[in-house]
C-alpha cells in the first residue's frame, strides 16, 4: 500500500514537473517548427525576463500581475531581438549559422541579466503561502496545481489558435512545408515573427511560473530551460505541438520516478539515456530521417 | 614573455584541439553538441594512466587517444544514422551521460601515501606527471603546439588526398556522394573517431596542464564554444577553428579591456559575422581564392 501511495505521489509530482517542461518544449517546438531552426537563446531569454521582473519587484515590491506582466514582456523583447540577429538574415540560409549566432546571444543575454544581477540567488515571490492540497495521504502543492492548470490553458489556448484562425492555418501549413506555404501566398515573414513573439511569450509563461514556484532564481535558468525544452520536444519529436506536450509530461515522470528509486544522479543520467536509446530506435513519431 | 602570456597561449592550443574536432565534424556535414565528452574521456584517462598506473605521458596520451576514438565510435554507431538535430541531441546525451558518470566515478589508489583518483563530483586532483618530470611552462606550451601543428600537418595532408575530398563531398550532399560510391556510414565512422581521439588528445594535454579535472569541466557549454569557434574561424580549413579560439580567448581575454562586458562584445559580435559569413571568416570561397594561383 505505501510502495503504491509513492508511486502515485512521485507521478502526481512528475506531472506537475512535466508540466512545466511541456510548456518549455512547447515554445521551442513552434519555433522549430516554423523556422526548422534550434533557438539555443530561447533558455536565456527568459531567464533575462525574469531577472527584469526579479529585479523590478525588489525595487518597486510590484504584486504578481505586474511581475508576470514584465517576465513575459521582457522575454517577447528579448526573444525578438534574437529573431532579428539570428533568424531573420538565416531564413534562407545556413541552420548550423543560425544556431550558433543564436548561442552567441544566449551568452550575451545571461552576460547583460548576470552583470545587473552578479549574486548566485535571489528570491521570488511564491504563488501562495506554502498550502498543499491534501487527498488521503496525497499532497499536491499549490503551485503544482498551478502549473498544470496553465499549462492546460496553454494548450487549450494554442490549439484554437492554431486550428481555428486563419494565421494557425498560415503556421501549419508552414511547419508541413516552407515552400509550399510561400507558394500559396502566405507572408513567410510576418508569420515566422508572430511565432517568434508567441514562443517567446509561452516561454515567458513557463518561465515566470517555474521561478514562482522554486521561489528563486539563479544564473543556471538559462540553460536548464533550453536544455529542458530541447529535450522534451525533442522526445515527442521535433516540430509535433502535440508531440512536445506528452514529451514534457513523460521527462516530467521520468524524472521524478528516477529520483526517487534510484536517487538523484540519476534523475538526469535516464532522461538522456532514454532520449539516446530512442534516437537509435528511430521511432515512427521521429522524423530522422528528415535533415534538419 | 610572462606567465600570463604562457598560460594564454596555452589555453588557445588546448581549446584548439576540441574546436577542431568540432571543424572536422562540420566538414563532413555533421553537428555534434557533444565534443565536450570525448575531451573529458581523455583527461580522465590520461591522468588515470600517469598519476595512478604510474605510465609516462606520451603512453597516457596514446592511450586516452585510443579510449577517445572508442566512445566516439561508440557513440557514433547509432547516432550518425540521424541527421542534423537529431545526431546533435544523440551527441548531446549521449556526452551528458558520460559527465554524469564522472560524477559517479569513484576509484582511487595510494599513490606516495595520498589517495589518488577520480573522486565523483569532487574531481580528480594530483596529475602531476608534468611538474614532477621539470617541464617549464614554455616547454609544455612548446609540446602543446607542436602536437597542434603535427595535427594541422595531418589534416592539410588528408584534405589534399582523395580521403579529405571524400568527406567534403559528404558534407555537401550525403545523397549525391553515396550515389557516386562512398560508403557514408564508414567514412563518417571514420570521421567521428579521428575527432574523438583528437578531442581526447587535448583533453590528455589539459589535464596535466590543470593538474585538477572536475566533471563540470566537461559540461555542454565547452562542446557549444568550440562548434562556435570552428563555424566563426571558417569552415574553409583547418586554420578556421584555430582563428576562432585565438579571437575568443586570444584578443578578447588576453588583452583583459572590456573586461565583464566581454561576452555582451563577443556574443553580438559573433552574431553579426554570421550574418555576412555564414560559413565563418576564412570560409571555403576565400580560402579558394587566397591558394589559386
Amino acid at each position: 500500500m505505501a510502495l503504491l501511495v509513492d508511486f502515485i505521489q512521485n507521478t502526481l509530482d512528475g506531472l506537475a514537473l512535466g508540466a512545466s517542461y511541456a510548456l518549455l518544449a512547447l515554445g521551442f517546438t513552434l519555433v522549430f517548427g516554423v523556422l526548422r531552426r534550434a533557438n539555443l537563446a530561447y533558455g536565456p531569454a527568459i531567464m533575462l525576463g525574469a531577472y527584469a521582473a526579479a529585479w523590478a519587484g525588489q525595487s518597486f515590491h510590484l504584486g504578481l500581475i505586474a511581475l508576470f506582466g514584465i517576465t513575459v514582456g521582457v522575454t517577447v523583447l528579448a526573444g525578438a531581438y534574437v529573431e532579428r540577429l539570428c533568424f531573420a538574415p538565416h531564413r534562407k540560409g545556413s541552420a548550423i549559422a543560425a544556431m550558433v549566432a543564436s548561442f552567441a546571444l544566449w551568452m550575451q543575454l545571461e552576460e547583460a541579466a548576470t552583470l545587473a544581477m552578479p549574486r548566485h540567488l535571489y528570491a521570488f515571490p511564491g504563488l501562495h503561502d506554502g498550502g498543499m492540497l491534501t487527498l488521503g495521504p496525497l499532497f499536491l502543492g499549490v503551485e503544482a496545481i498551478v502549473m498544470l492548470a496553465a499549462a492546460a490553458a496553454v494548450c487549450v489556448a494554442l490549439w484554437l489558435l492554431l486550428y481555428r484562425s486563419r494565421f494557425g492555418i498560415a503556421v501549419r501549413a508552414l511547419i508541413d512545408s516552407p515552400s509550399a506555404a510561400e507558394l500559396s501566398g502566405i507572408n513567410v515573414g510576418a508569420v515566422s515573427i508572430a511565432v517568434f513573439a508567441l514562443a517567446s511569450a509561452i516561454g515567458g509563461i513557463a518561465g515566470f511560473l517555474i521561478v514562482s514556484s522554486h521561489e528563486q532564481l539563479t544564473p543556471m535558468l538559462g540553460m536548464w530551460s533550453t536544455l529542458k525544452g530541447m529535450l522534451a520536444m525533442m522526445l515527442g519529436g521535433l516540430g509535433s505541438l502535440p508531440g512536445a506536450v506528452a514529451g514534457g509530461l513523460v521527462l516530467g515522470l521520468i524524472e521524478a520516478h528516477s529520483q526517487w528509486y534510484l536517487g538523484p544522479q540519476f534523475r538526469d543520467f535516464l532522461a538522456y539515456l532514454l532520449l539516446f536509446v530512442l534516437l537509435s530506435l528511430r521511432p515512427p513519431w521521429m522524423n530522422t530521417r528528415s535533415a534538419y | 614573455m610572462d606567465e600570463y602570456a604562457f598560460g594564454v597561449l596555452t589555453n588557445i592550443g588546448l581549446l584548439s584541439f576540441v574546436a577542431l574536432s568540432a571543424y572536422l565534424l562540420l566538414v563532413a556535414g555533421e553537428l555534434s553538441f557533444g565534443q565536450q565528452a570525448f575531451f573529458g574521456v581523455g583527461a580522465y584517462a590520461a591522468g588515470i594512466g600517469t598519476a595512478m598506473l604510474g605510465w609516462p605521458l606520451p603512453l597516457a596520451a596514446l592511450g586516452a587517444m585510443a579510449c577517445g576514438a572508442l566512445a566516439a565510435a561508440v557513440v557514433g554507431l547509432p547516432a550518425l544514422r540521424l541527421r542534423g538535430l537529431y545526431f546533435a541531441m544523440a551527441t548531446l546525451a549521449a556526452a551528458e551521460m558520460l559527465r554524469i558518470a564522472f560524477e559517479l566515478l569513484h576509484w582511487q589508489v595510494e599513490v606516495d601515501g595520498e589517495p589518488v583518483g577520480p573522486d565523483g563530483t569532487q574531481g580528480f586532483r594530483g596529475i602531476r606527471w608534468v611538474f614532477e618530470h621539470g617541464v617549464e611552462p614554455a616547454g609544455f606550451l612548446a609540446l602543446v603546439w607542436s602536437l597542434l601543428a603535427l595535427v594541422l600537418a595531418l589534416i592539410f595532408l588528408a584534405e589534399r588526398s582523395r580521403l579529405g575530398t571524400a568527406v567534403r563531398a559528404l558534407g555537401q550532399d550525403a545523397e549525391l556522394a553515396a550515389s557516386l560510391g562512398i560508403d557514408v556510414l564508414r567514412f563518417k565512422l571514420g570521421v567521428i573517431a579521428a575527432s574523438g581521439a583528437l578531442a581526447a588528445l587535448g583533453g590528455a594535454l589539459f589535464a596535466h596542464h590543470n593538474t585538477y579535472i572536475e566533471p563540470r569541466n566537461f559540461d555542454i557549454m565547452l562542446g557549444v564554444h568550440s562548434l562556435a569557434y570552428a563555424l566563426i574561424g571558417g569552415l574553409g580549413t583547418a586554420l578556421g577553428p584555430l582563428l576562432g579560439v585565438a579571437l575568443d580567448i586570444g584578443v578578447l581575454e588576453g588583452s583583459r579591456f572590456l573586461q565583464e562586458y566581454r561576452m555582451i562584445v563577443f556574443g553580438g559580435l559573433v552574431a553579426l559575422l554570421l550574418v555576412f559569413r555564414p560559413r565563418g571568416i576564412l570560409d571555403e570561397r576565400l580560402v579558394h581564392r587566397l591558394t589559386r594561383r
